[in-house]
């Protein structure tokens, strides 16, 4: 009846139905099925025999090591409290104060980010260690004062210096979503300020609260570096890993020490996923931003506490680079580079430090790429959406994963050459084993690690440009990689460098995920630190620190000033004229 | 259906079904629209009308049904093997393009010379008077502004049809009233077959050849403005397309009388009404005239003495609320010219007579 023509036949949406599917494959590969083998391996023993649950029993039979695992829950929530209370005032004063240097205070507010939660342990060592300044009372000049530091209480504070920006970040935003005509509302109708605080503050803050417990709660409950360097005799699982697997090649385990490290982890990602579900906007699009009046009391009595946090911060980068360009502290207390040369420790150099920034710019690239366009293919199509919503799934779910998880499950499962397919004689070669005893798997364990912060970010700024320059390209018959090109990644720009800038200082200050998977012929700086710090050879380890903290410190300053020249460039576009 | 003359159908929509799993949008839509035309989607929000909009397009698919155009079956073909133009009611116009830029973007994809480009182009900017503004981005253009270069990206690729979904409504009212008519003469000067979705019935009666009326997922009616403000055939339409008062009472066919409370109507006869008994009188505001205070008002016909409840002052006529004394609650409204209720000096609280011009009413099945 009507003209047949091929009408009906798109490239364009087979092109993209062929590109989900294979980023699907992709992150299958990177994150869940690496996952397989560690699972496999808690049940066997180091011969590969299944011996059920025998691992999980020796491991609660054995006292020292479930005292651990309670050590290591000690140590979460001590830290989730009083990294999200030191947090949430700081984020308070930031937001709805009249702090003075409040520019100041912001930028610096997230200096501990640049400085690698080993190195913070280390400037510890020489704040609050035996021959710490503090201790010794600046070197004998005035009374000392001992914290016995290597334990609990040095892991608790190393832990808050980590995690309290991770819950700065959040609460800031949070807090930053205000409307300043509830406040006057409520105050027309008389209400106190503490109940303009419990009804209106705390309830527009909640998800972002939550959020912020469970973030500080999975990093402290996994971290490695910092009960590595002052945990002295106090265990935790992370160490413990690391004890079954470099010191005593005991694969299975650290396996099963990892299973019981990633389930609470992965519970607690769960919680807070399920809770931010019923997260319903509460400001309007008309909302007034909140505009703080002045309280001298209050801004006094933020500014001490503020200075306070920063004092701490700045107290302990300033001591490591003392320490570093300190000859033999506390004896001869004379300046010298020494401590640079590295020549003395296992005869490395320079090399790791160059492999650890090589590693961090091809991280920055490959994963920014990557995970950026992993996120535009979830957030800006329809095809598959069921494949689309497990490829966000995973992407949200490395955060839940701690690095030495991830970095043993990518050695099981990188290092095999290929698979037997049970009940079947046959093999299928793993084309992902190649990456193994690379710089690649480095890179990849690195990006898989970072993902979801970076993914969020990319799917939240995907999310906020027009969905319907999609669908106008579509009606020009243009398709969407050339909009993509055009438009897209134009104006994504600032996110892409700030995803770009992340994973590179993340990259620089890691140790976690890749102290496993360092081949000997690639060492990098962050294992050298925990390698010249179990040698003694702590001054160098302050040394390798402080290069770090400044390489990470140089690539933020390159990324400020390069968004802000981005920045001048788009604003012709990138704030639309209201009409 | 009226045929235009000399004109062919150019989009057939057949049985056009959508659901969104249990909730039906569209059910059973038939449309046909002919080649040229200027035809209106017009409807509450939720009426289904910019699904209907975006079906055509391809960026919906249909549950069932099918779509025809120009000879050809798009049923199933994929948006971008469709022949037409959008504007979206956002304008999603590129933000880090210029306007030009922004217009060129589909001729840029063909694989034809830049000269070629540059000269369509620049007939496009002049077609839509954007000459001086051709090198600004869209946040430096006004809202108006920011319209015709969606219009003319648009019509940049010369489709055979040109989808508008709320196009004006985004606009201040001054220029929605200019570009309401530029747009209306560009479509006529290039014979373009249009269909625009809005729920603004002044801009449907004032540019359409033809409005579809919409309600809750099907077809209310399909007219021409004129058409549908002197025939509607639902209280629904009646109401939509201008202002109507809607009175429930019973009518007897035999007599062509409808009883409202105590009072009667005589209606015309030569309209024909199926329907019996339980059913809905439908009279325009300005369609009802007040009648000076005279004692011998039994003889004459169609008259309600009311109170005036509430007077409101539009411009060259006065909208007067009036309530019967027995059944307070029901607004009648009524227009008057303003020289009358200066005149007569018309107060709140007074009372009238009204009288229901037997020609102008309408009977309407009561679903009620």
């Amino acid at each position: 009846m009507y003209f047949k023509k091929n009408l009906n036949k798109s490239f364009n949406i087979l092109l993209l139905k062929i590109l989900i599917i294979f980023v699907f494959i992709l992150v299958s590969f990177f994150i869940i099925i690496p996952l397989l083998p560690l699972f496999l391996k808690s049940f066997s023993d180091n011969k590969n025999n299944f011996i059920g649950l025998e691992n999980f029993i020796n491991y609660i039979q054995n006292p020292s090591l479930t005292q651990s695992f309670i050590n290591s829950l000690k140590v979460a929530l001590t830290t989730t409290f009083f990294s999200v209370l030191i947090g949430f005032i700081y984020a308070y004063a930031l937001t709805r104060t009249r702090l003075p240097f409040k520019k100041f205070f912001n930028t610096f507010s997230l200096f501990s980010l640049y400085i690698p939660p080993l190195a913070v342990a280390i400037g510890l060592i020489y704040i609050f260690g035996k021959q710490g300044l503090i201790t010794q009372g600046f070197f004998g000049t005035i009374p000392g004062f001992d914290i016995n530091l290597y334990g609990f209480n040095g892991i608790i504070i190393g832990e808050i210096f980590y995690c309290f920006p991770q819950a700065l970040i959040i609460l800031v935003s949070a807090l930053n979503l205000s409307d300043q005509r509830l406040y006057e509302a409520a105050e027309s109708l008389k209400a106190s300020p503490l109940r303009k605080f419990l009804t209106i503050t705390l309830p527009n803050i909640k998800y972002g609260l939550m959020n912020s417990f469970f973030i500080c709660f999975i990093l402290s409950f996994t971290d490695f570096g910092v009960p590595k360097v002052v945990g002295g005799n106090f265990n935790v699982l992370a160490t413990d890993i690391y004890k079954q697997v470099v010191g005593q090649q005991n694969f299975a385990m650290g396996a099963t020490i990892s299973i019981y490290l990633l389930v609470p982890s992965i519970l607690a990602f769960l919680i807070d996923k399920n809770f931010q579900k019923n997260e319903a906007s509460l400001i309007s699009g008309k909302s007034i931003p909140f505009k703080p009046r002045k309280n001298l009391i209050v801004d006094s009595i933020m500014f001490i506490f503020c200075s306070l946090i920063l004092i701490l911060v700045i107290g302990v980068f300033s001591s490591i680079v003392l320490a570093s360009l300190i000859k033999i502290w506390p004896y001869d207390i004379s300046l010298s580079l020494q401590n640079f040369r590295f020549s003395n420790v296992a005869g490395n150099g320079y090399e790791p430090y160059f492999n650890t920034v090589f590693m961090s710019i091809y991280t920055a690239i490959f994963g920014t790429i990557f995970v950026f366009f992993t996120a535009y293919l979830v957030e800006k199509f329809k095809p598959l959406k069921k494949i689309r919503m497990l490829i966000y799934f995973f992407s949200t779910l490395p955060i839940a994963i701690p690095g030495l998880v991830l970095g043993l499950s990518y050695i099981l499962f990188f290092n095999k050459p290929s698979f037997s397919v049970p009940f079947l004689d046959f093999q299928i070669f793993n084309p992902f084993s190649l990456l193994y005893g690379t710089m690649g798997i480095l890179v990849l364990a690195n990006i898989i690690h970072f993902f979801t912060v970076c993914f969020i970010s990319a799917t939240t700024t995907l999310k906020q440009i027009d969905k319907e320059f999609e669908e106008v390209s579509e009606s020009l018959k243009v398709p969407f990689y050339k909009t993509f090109l055009r438009i897209t990644i134009p104006l994504s720009l600032p996110t892409i460098l700030e995803i770009g800038s992340y994973y590179f200082v993340n990259s620089m200050i890691t140790v976690s995920a890749i102290i496993f998977l360092y081949p000997a012929k690639i060492p990098v700086s962050s294992v050298s630190i925990v390698n010249m710090d179990d040698a003694g050879d702590t001054a160098s380890a302050a040394a390798m620190s402080t290069l770090i903290v400044l390489t990470s410190l140089f690539v933020r300053l390159i990324y400020e000033f390069t968004s802000r020249n981005v920045s001048k460039k788009s604003s012709v576009w990138i704030n639309p004229l209201e009409t | 259906m009226i045929k235009k003359e000399g004109s062919f159908k150019y989009l057939e929509i057949k049985n056009i079904s959508k659901n969104f799993g249990e909730t039906f949008v569209l059910k059973n839509i038939h449309l046909d629209v002919f080649k040229g035309e200027f035809l209106c989607l017009l409807g509450p929000s939720g009426c289904g009308k910019t699904t209907l909009l975006r079906i055509i397009s391809g960026l919906e698919r249909q549950t069932n049904g099918d779509i025809v155009q120009d000879g050809l079956l798009i049923s199933n073909s994929p948006t971008e093997k469709r022949d037409f133009g959008i504007v979206f009611q956002s304008y999603a116009l590129f933000p880090n393009l210029n306007a030009k830029q922004n217009i060129a973007y589909g001729l840029e994809n063909k694989k034809i010379n830049k000269k070629e480009i540059e000269k369509r182009t620049n007939n496009l900017i002049r077609l839509v008077g954007l000459e001086k503004n051709s090198d600004q981005f869209p946040s430096q253009l006004s809202g108006g502004q920011q319209q015709r270069v969606a219009l003319a990206r648009a019509m940049a690729l010369s489709p055979g049809l040109l989808l508008l979904d709320e196009p004006l409504s985004a606009l201040d009212a001054q220029v929605r009233s200019k570009l309401r008519n530029e747009i209306k003469l560009i479509q006529k000067k290039l014979n373009l077959t249009t269909i625009m979705v809005t729920h603004d019935q002044t801009e449907a009666l004032s540019m359409a050849d033809r409005v579809v009326v919409m309600e809750r997922g099907h077809i209310a009616q399909i007219g021409t403005p004129f058409e549908l403000y002197e025939n509607p055939i639902t209280p629904f339409v009646a109401d939509f397309i201008g202002k109507m008062n809607l009175l429930k009472g019973k009518y007897d066919k035999k007599n062509c009388v409808f009883y409202y409370l105590n009072n009667r109507f005589l209606i015309s006869q030569n309209t024909e009404y199926s329907f019996l008994e339980n059913c809905l009188l439908g009279i325009r505001p300005e369609d009802i005239e007040i009648i000076k205070f005279r004692k011998n008002i039994e003889k004459e016909e169609n008259i309600l003495r009311v109170k005036i409840k509430e007077i409101t002052y539009l411009g060259t006529i006065f909208r007067l609320t009036v309530v019967l004394e027995s059944k307070l609650e029901e607004n009648i409204f009524v227009d008057v010219i303003s020289n009358q209720v200066i005149s007569n000096n018309l107060k709140i609280g007074d009372f009238i007579d009204i009288k229901l011009k037997k020609e102008k009413i309408k009977l309407f099945e009561s679903n009620l």
